[in-house]
């Protein structure tokens, strides 16, 4: 059981990258449209996530300092704040979107509008980063997500059509164009590899009090967690292709994309996949708010983290608490949640190089990581993804405004 | 004479924000592929409304209200957004007409169940299902020769 426990930051770390509120609707979405088509996106994500999530728990673990603070020192104040400008923006964006979320799983519970959710949901989100222990947070929101393996079972009982789900892999529909499917893969694979993934899993890894005996740990976190994401992500989008994908039917909202579990499975499969779903995007709250105070705090060099008193470190807490403030103020003026987080997607796509190239820069220093340094087969993966994130990020903003954001 | 870097940005933002606007129909053939979209779009908002009718007894009540009320929403918003678009031709008109027929009847229809939900429930279940089937495949016929 203390092993199992033992991996929840990583489970809690992957529901930010493959299910959190944008995901979950992306997901549908892209299995409603294009069926399995984009399935290989998520692989290429989880490998991608996994390679530098590795990286990044390995520096935490060996330094005892999280990626943010070593990337302003081994790259500059002028790279790191191009860096901290670039991520601090998207988490903002991407906790407004979370905590719209979280009320928008409360509004299918209560019939209530989410918006008269949306102060309640950021308080009592404040609230659990101001008192309660990290390592509860992680495993509380962490296990609850896991409700989320309903969507399994929902597809089980759908009794899907397995043969032709299978030939979806291989075969994009004919009727949508080549852009829109490149704008989909670039939006999954910059909600996969989300910047702030890496940033809160090796705070998390200092919070937690990692060293070199930990690596074990640090990399179980990574293997088990970010794949069961992964297999989530997959499963909704394969449960959008059985229900929704043969009637034509485009999911643009929570409720929507729940359906198939609905009807699969019945009320209290409702139930426990709106549990699933309010855990996932609430602990997302938690994780880009908390990162959003990592990052400034780590770039400034100030006290930071839940494992001393918030009055140690007042000014990590004040940018939590400012952070929380701005985005529920956004959230409030009705811009709809999910709108904000598929823009936050591919604003990330576009972001990606600047998070991981200092990753593995530092991963490769010997003066950080003394004999821990990346191997050849790290080396090669991660290489293989810089190129690729590059590719992504120019081409993520043209693609947007060419498909129209994927309409 | 401000540098060209400078203005990447604002350009940028502004392509972003018209990225999100409704463009104004060019010509016949562009008012027709609005017309064929926004269909598309309404037929998708009938079969949410008919998968909560159908499977009512699987969900909970104020779930079934919120996908309904999203549904009524989103059909509000289809009509609106297609509206006010001006046609650019008589032959033009007659695809306005069709096309608004048949989403301002679905926008009505899902209203009306949506009231009766909030009521006692749907009075005649399967009565709404196969209406609800019936201008979908409307719908969708619409937008497949619009394409």
């Amino acid at each position: 059981m203390k092993r199992f426990l033992a991996v929840t930051l990583g489970i809690l770390t992957a529901f930010g990258g493959f299910v959190d509120i944008g995901d979950l609707v992306a997901n549908a979405v892209v299995g409603s449209r294009f069926g399995m088509s984009l399935a290989w996106v998520v692989v290429v994500g989880i490998i991608g996530i996994c390679v530098f999530a590795e990286m990044s728990g390995r520096i935490a673990a060996v330094s005892q300092r999280p990626v943010f603070d070593l990337v302003r020192e081994r790259m500059g104040p002028r790279a790191g704040l191009v860096n901290l400008g670039a991520s601090f923006f998207i988490n903002v964006l991407t906790l407004a979107a979370e905590i719209g979320g979280a009320a928008l799983a409360l509004e299918l519970v209560t019939g209530l509008n989410y918006l008269l959710w949306v102060p309640p949901v950021a308080l009592v989100a404040w609230l659990v980063m101001w008192r309660v222990k990290f390592e509860t947070m992680e495993r509380v929101f962490g296990l609850a997500g896991l409700a989320l393996v309903v969507f399994i079972v929902a597809l089980w009982q759908l009794g899907p059509d397995w043969g032709e789900l299978t030939t979806q892999l291989v075969r994009p529909p004919q009727d949508e164009g080549v852009p829109t499917y490149l704008y989909y893969a670039i939006a999954l694979l910059g909600g996969a590899m989300t910047p702030y993934e890496v940033f809160f899993f090796s705070s998390g890894g200092v919070e937690e009090r990692w060293t070199r005996r930990d690596l074990v740990t640090a990399r179980a976190n990574v293997f088990v967690g970010f794949p069961l994401g992964g297999v989530l992500s997959l499963t909704i989008a394969a449960c959008a292709a059985t229900v929704f994908m043969p009637v034509a039917a485009e999911p643009d909202s929570l409720g929507q994309m729940v359906l198939p579990v609905a009807q699969g499975l019945g009320k209290v499969g409702l139930g426990v996949v709106i549990l699933g779903v309010f855990a996932a995007t609430f602990g997302a709250t938690l994780e880009t708010a908390l990162s959003s105070g990592y990052s400034l705090s780590q770039y400034f060099g100030w006290q930071w983290g839940k494992y001393v008193v918030p009055g140690r470190a007042a000014r990590f807490h004040v940018t939590v608490l400012a952070s929380v403030i701005v985005a529920t103020a956004l959230i409030l003026t009705t811009i709809d949640p999910i709108k904000v987080t598929e823009y936050s997607l591919v604003f990330s796509a576009a972001a990606l190089p600047l998070t991981y190239l200092p990753v593995l820069m530092i991963a490769n220093d010997p003066d950080y990581m003394g004999e821990k340094v990346n191997g050849r087969f790290s080396n090669v993966l991660g290489s293989f993804y810089m190129v690729l994130l590059l590719v992504v990020a120019v081409a993520a903003i043209p693609l947007m405004i060419a498909t129209k954001a994927g309409q | 004479m401000i540098p060209p870097a400078r203005l990447v940005p604002p350009a940028l933002l502004t392509a972003l924000l018209l990225s999100g606007c409704v463009s104004p129909a060019w010509d016949d053939h562009d008012y027709a592929l609005k017309a064929g979209k926004t269909a598309e779009s309404a037929a998708s908002a009938v079969r949410f409304a008919r998968s909560v009718v159908a499977y009512r007894d699987r969900m909970t009540g104020p779930y079934a209200e919120v996908v309904l009320t999203e549904a009524v929403h989103d059909l509000g918003s289809v009509n609106d957004q297609f509206g006010g678009v001006q046609p650019p031709s008589d032959a033009s008109d007659r695809i306005r007409d069709e096309v608004l027929r048949l989403t301002e009847k679905a926008e009505n229809e899902v209203e009306d169940l949506l009231i009766q939900t909030r009521r006692d429930g749907v009075k005649d279940p399967a009565a709404a299902v196969r209406d609800l089937g019936r201008l979908a495949s409307e719908l969708s016929d619409l937008a497949e020769r619009h394409k």
